[in-house]
């Protein structure tokens, strides 16, 4: 056996047997090589041992293959049917799409980052969305038109709601104050006592109109059935795969 | 046919066409896999996963070397099954035996003599591969027993140039060393140090 010992070039030149045997050495290094081995027995019995280990390599004989190996025609439609082609490859990206959406907007909701300034819930959530203004006793008792509303509504109610085009109405008797409905976003509230106090304002109908909840509930079904549809896909193509 | 025409068919999923790509490949997986791992049974579960491989993915295939590419998943699928199983790293020489056994007369003009010879060295010679580690093996058995270029190496190994030399010229050295320590094992003919 031989071991890479000797000389600083003898190491180099083992390190290039290999190449010098495939006949892929640089003419420099060929040139180096060949040089040394002329003049080290180390080496150049190295070299023959490894160039005789190859050639037996060569000689290795090929084993018969014992079978086909061919794809059978039934696997291959099966395979088809339900794997990457055409009829699902979108199923992935759509769920994932999809599903990052419906997280965006539950992360806005919760976190009102679809509410302005004014405190109008502009992502249109009925329900929950419910802040409290404060109002002074004059504006509640002081009564108003709009232009294009049925009714009269308080001052208190026409500012926070935000409309700012309004007739001011003459004072009336206690007894008839504001008994009429109001066909505004807002509830009113006595939450102050005798004089001041506040409007409850709802977001819905005040801001802008698009379903936020509505939305939210259809995306997660729809992330649903995807996440089913690519589920039993993926049961189909685990089947055992057999071939010829 | 040519290459080129089988693969864009099989693309389109004219499985007739691929199965001639099988055919035209599968003597060369199969032996890869056998030396790889040493054992007919998991050598023969190596090529059918590799080629069910490679038909699921043929739609990935962006051209190139076809060879190299079907190579490079039936190196996969022996690394896969080497790693869940080491049993297969050592093998015993009955087994080897078993395998060369049927090894089929290179032509008519091979004698008895020269048949016996050559499957007793197929014989050495896979336990000697199956000494080397997996990664010099496999480059060894790729250049040396299947013929591929440096760069078809390359490629098959995901690995550069300058790596596949050294593992080339590190898997040689090891196996001549095993050959030379058991050279009394080795029909004289085929002696190294003669």
């Amino acid at each position: 056996m031989f071991r890479v010992k000797g000389s600083r070039p003898c190491r180099k030149v083992r390190g290039l047997l290999s190449e010098y045997i495939d006949n892929s050495l640089s003419s420099e290094d060929k040139s180096f090589f060949e040089q040394h081995i002329q003049t080290c027995d180390g080496c150049s019995k190295e070299l023959e041992s490894l160039r005789m280990t190859v050639q037996l390599l060569h000689r290795v004989p090929e084993a018969p293959v014992p079978r086909s190996f061919a794809v059978t025609a039934p696997e291959r439609r099966r395979e088809r049917a339900f794997a990457p082609p055409a009829g699902l490859r979108w199923l992935r990206p759509a769920t994932a799409i999809i599903a990052v959406a419906l997280v965006v907007l539950l992360a806005g909701d919760f976190s009102h980052a679809f509410v302005n300034n004014a405190g109008v819930n502009t992502g249109g959530s009925n329900a929950t969305y419910v802040q409290l203004v404060p109002t002074s006793a004059a504006e509640q008792q002081t009564m108003v038109t709009v232009p294009g509303v049925m009714g009269q509504m308080s001052l208190a109610t026409a500012k926070a709601v935000g409309y700012t085009n309004y007739n001011v109405l003459p004072p009336s008797p206690p007894s008839e104050v504001a008994t009429q409905p109001v066909p505004v976003p807002s509830v009113r509230g006595d939450l102050g006592g005798a004089g001041a106090g506040f409007v409850a304002q709802q977001g819905s109908e005040a801001g802008v109109g698009w379903p936020l909840r509505q939305t939210e509930i259809g995306l997660g079904a729809v992330v649903v059935v995807l996440l089913t549809l690519m589920v039993f896909a993926r049961r189909q193509v685990k089947g055992k795969v057999t071939v010829k | 046919m040519d290459e080129l025409e089988l693969i864009s068919r099989s693309k389109d999923g004219d499985v007739d066409a691929f199965n001639l790509l099988v055919e035209q490949y599968q003597r060369l997986v199969y032996n890869l896999a056998l030396r790889m791992l040493g054992n007919a049974e998991a050598a023969e579960d190596a090529s059918q996963d590799t080629f069910l491989s490679a038909y699921k993915a043929i739609g990935k295939f962006r051209g190139g070397s076809f060879k190299a590419w079907v190579l490079r998943i039936a190196a996969n699928s022996c690394h896969d099954k080497l790693r869940v199983s080491r049993r297969y790293r050592i093998v015993s020489l009955d087994t080897l035996l078993l395998e060369t056994d049927d090894l089929p007369q290179a032509n008519n003009t091979e004698s008895p003599e020269d048949y016996a010879l050559r499957r007793e060295l197929g014989r050495f010679l896979n336990e000697g591969l199956s000494h080397l580690p997996e990664d010099q093996r496999l480059v060894v058995i790729l250049s040396d027993v299947q013929g591929l270029s440096y760069e078809e190496v390359a490629q098959v190994t995901a690995s550069s140039l300058g790596t596949v030399k050294s593992r080339l010229n590190r898997g040689r050295t090891r196996l001549r060393d095993f050959l030379l320590q058991r050279e009394e094992l080795l029909p004289s003919k085929f002696r190294l140090n003669k």
